[in-house]
């Protein structure tokens, strides 16, 4: 099973839209998917119409007490299981730091998963903390949404640098722009000048769309209620590159 | 433990029409009814159904022009797909590299993958759904047909529900509701049986094994003619595969019901006259010899990447002339065996076979064993095999020639057979148990005499090689194979003694003795 995580260390650029949408095409290309709503705020849950309520709470899942397997539940799109949010994992890294080797409990709660699954898509709550350390240390591949400017991807660098030199097999990281608006020249300079110059960003980039705002009204990922999207047509983009660098 | 994703097809009664079907659970269920799908495919599976076995299922179809083949996930998710290229059939290496190879090729091993029928008709998908208008329960009605000689066959219309993770109780509750309410019972197999069927062919696949059921009273010769029937009708079923070289298990197959058949014939001889008897023991005996130089050849092919795998790249590469040699050799012995075996000589021999045994094999007066039972008679043979090995292990030493443990190997197969053919006739785990630690025996018997003949094919090579570009420096590499086998021959020779003191320990040679008494 490929692990693969949506992070950035600041909220509202897209992670869940991304998460939702890679794992609802993996899941159409026949692999076996499972998303891990890591974050407390349960939007992907809530967009999956699943109930955002994990039994014991974060503090038993982390610690190895609840079978993972008995929390999963199949959402709308065949194919792909969530494991759901819960308001706990607000604490999460509290209970992470009382826990003993701590960055590898993520790890270790994906681990009953490997043989139900070919890919566990995880999408992390905004922050640097012991979860996305945790959080590192079990996937396979960061995936990072970007706002187009220049200070957002000095801060891609410090994340990059920052996985590179503490995570003991670090995944790899790959920029993809987020929320691009064609309209803005500096939006379109940065975009094509990155994903030109650098192999760490993705070529796709994912646009400003009324489709992806109505992901949360329509209860679908954008690949589901509207298809034909230059929105869906993106990430479907995104997804093929994602999935030819994981080598599945 | 598998995800607790619970599944269920029903059949639809003759006469109840699937919109109706809808309707009903419209009233009951919040239903979500998706637009229907059309199919179009052809089943995939190896001649003995390991996909099957597997629990799995594979379809080929034309998506955007380009054949593709379409994995079943499980119940309620998309299969997993991977275009491929258009051919008769597919060893695992044939397919593309990736996720749909790396599920199948575990499961069929050496087999190829083969058209077993092909299946068209429309799929209704609907969805039951919660408050939440959340899917919770997932519904199929398909009416399909086999796509057969001269036209279409209906096969059973069904309704297939899947549960979706996490959400059992409305699955429960909408089958409770099928079940008693609309009085829906379980559909008869798969589609893929179905169709496999209606084209003439056996869902359970070409058999390799038989299992025939034996009382111990049963007169010998009545029991070993029921047992020798389906070994025959083994041999037959794997010819056509074996004559088209769709992939190398129907040779072995059709090879080892020959020899198992050969085998009967000879454990249980006095149960049969012995002038036609020994007729047909020729026979068998021919069949096994024009068939026996493309199995030789097929286990080297199939054991080659193994045996150079250890060797360094250097080595491994130039051992390129040496595989693409054994690859033409057994291409021509392929040939020979499909003209020995389509040709008049096999007609004949078979049809006398076969004959002898539907005839009627004459008085009782010549064949002293015929009319005693089954039982008596395959317990006698078991233990006089069994002891006989023991006699025969007992006096290996160190000293002691390649060809004793040959001689031991070739009864352990006789006893093998035995055990496996009129085993049954017992009752408890005895004989399943000997089969067991028979195995391991038999395992390095088998590796040792294997590696033996092995070295002795590949040195036989030489001269041909001698001829061909690169081959001074494959002879070189060669020598390293067969320094390897006669390693592995030394370690299996090593290993002998413990497995033959497992084998013939006295608490067994009690056992056999007790379990298998007149």
């Amino acid at each position: 099973m490929k692990v693969v995580a949506t992070y950035n260390i600041k909220g509202g650029v897209g992670k869940t839209s991304a998460a939702v949408n890679i794992a609802a095409l993996a899941a159409a290309d026949g692999l076996r998917t499972v998303l891990w709503d890591l974050d407390p705020q349960a939007a992907a849950t809530f967009l999956f119409r699943v109930r955002a309520k994990v039994r014991g709470g974060g503090r038993k899942l982390v610690r190895g007490r609840t079978d993972v397997t008995d929390l999963l539940r199949g959402t709308d799109i065949e194919g792909l299981d969530l494991l759901p949010a819960d308001f706990s994992y607000r604490h999460m890294d509290l209970v992470l730091d009382g826990a003993g080797r701590r960055t590898r409990r993520m790890g270790r709660v994906l681990d009953p998963l490997a043989e139900h699954y070919d890919l566990a898509i995880l999408d992390c709550p905004p922050s640097i903390s012991l979860v996305s350390e945790s959080v590192f240390d079990a996937a396979d591949a960061l995936l990072v949404p970007l706002i187009p400017s220049t200070l957002t991807v000095r801060t891609f660098e410090q994340l990059s640098a920052f996985v590179e030199d503490e995570v003991e097999d670090p995944p790899e990281v790959v920029a993809f722009f987020s929320m691009v608006d064609g309209r803005k020249r500096l939006h379109r300079e940065v975009v094509e000048r990155l994903s030109t110059d650098r192999d760490d960003v993705a070529a796709a980039a994912i646009p400003a769309a009324t489709e992806v705002e109505l992901m949360g009204v329509e209860r679908a990922p954008v690949v589901v209620h509207a298809p034909r999207s230059r929105a869906a047509r993106a990430y479907r983009a995104l997804w093929a590159e994602v999935r030819s660098r994981l080598g599945i | 433990m598998p995800l607790d994703v619970p599944a269920r097809a029903f059949a639809l009664p003759e006469g109840v029409d699937p919109g109706a079907l809808v309707s009903f659970l419209g009233e009951r269920f919040d239903l979500a009814v998706d637009p229907p799908e059309r199919t179009d495919h052809t089943v995939l599976d190896t001649a003995d159904r390991r996909l099957r076995a597997a629990g799995a299922e594979l379809r080929l179809h034309t998506h955007r022009g380009e054949p593709t083949m379409a994995l079943a996930g499980r119940p309620g998710a998309p299969p997993l797909t991977a275009t491929v290229r258009r051919r008769p059939r597919w060893l695992a290496g044939d397919l593309p590299e990736g996720p749909l190879r790396d599920r199948i090729a575990p499961a069929i091993g050496v087999r190829a993958l083969l058209p077993l029928a092909r299946v068209r008709g429309e799929v209704r998908p609907a969805r039951v759904l919660n408050r939440d208008d959340k899917t919770v329960v997932r519904l199929r009605l398909a009416t399909h047909a086999a796509v057969v000689e001269g036209g279409e066959v209906p096969l059973t219309p069904r309704l297939e529900v899947a549960g979706v993770l996490g959400y059992r109780r409305p699955f429960e509750r909408l089958v409770s509701v099928l079940t008693t309410e609309a009085g829906l019972v379980e559909a008869p197999g798969s589609v893929a049986d179905e169709a496999i069927a209606a084209a003439g062919g056996d869902p359970d696949g070409v058999p390799s094994k038989v299992r025939v059921p034996l009382r111990p009273d049963q007169r010998t010769d009545e029991a070993a003619v029921a047992v020798l029937r389906a070994l025959a009708g083994v041999v037959e079923a794997n010819l056509p595969g074996t004559l088209d070289d769709l992939d190398t298990e129907f040779l072995h197959d059709l090879r080892v019901a020959v020899r198992r058949s050969r085998s009967v014939l000879r454990e249980m001889k006095r149960a049969f006259p012995p002038g036609p008897l020994r007729r047909q023991r020729d026979a068998l005996r021919w069949v096994q010899a024009v068939t026996g130089p493309t199995r030789d050849l097929d286990v080297q092919l199939l054991e080659w990447d193994d045996l150079v795998a250890t060797l360094p790249e250097d080595r491994q590469a130039a051992l390129a002339p040496v595989r693409a040699l054994l690859e033409r050799r057994r291409r021509d012995a392929h040939r020979a065996l499909r003209r020995e075996l389509t040709g008049e000589a096999y007609g004949a021999a078979w049809g006398g076979y076969r004959r002898f045994l539907d005839g009627d094999l004459g008085p009782d007066d010549e064949r002293p064993d015929a009319a005693a039972p089954v039982v008596a008679v395959a317990g006698r043979r078991i233990r006089k095999v069994y002891r006989r090995m023991v006699a025969m292990g007992e006096a290996v030493d160190a000293g002691s020639p390649a060809t004793a443990l040959h001689e031991l190997r070739k009864r352990g197969k006789e006893l093998r057979y035995l055990l496996e053919l009129f085993g049954g006739l017992w009752p408890g785990d005895e004989a399943r148990d000997m089969v067991r630690a028979l195995k391991a025996l038999q395992d390095v018997l088998g590796t040792h005499q294997d590696r033996e003949v092995q070295a002795d094919a590949l040195r036989a090579l030489a001269p041909d090689l001698a001829g061909v570009e690169g081959g001074p420096d494959a002879l070189l590499a060669l020598g390293a194979v067969v320094e390897r086998l006669g390693t592995e021959q030394r370690a299996a020779r090593e290993r002998f003694a413990d497995r033959f003191a497992e084998f013939a320990s006295p608490s067994r040679q009690a056992l056999v003795a007790e379990t298998f008494r007149p």
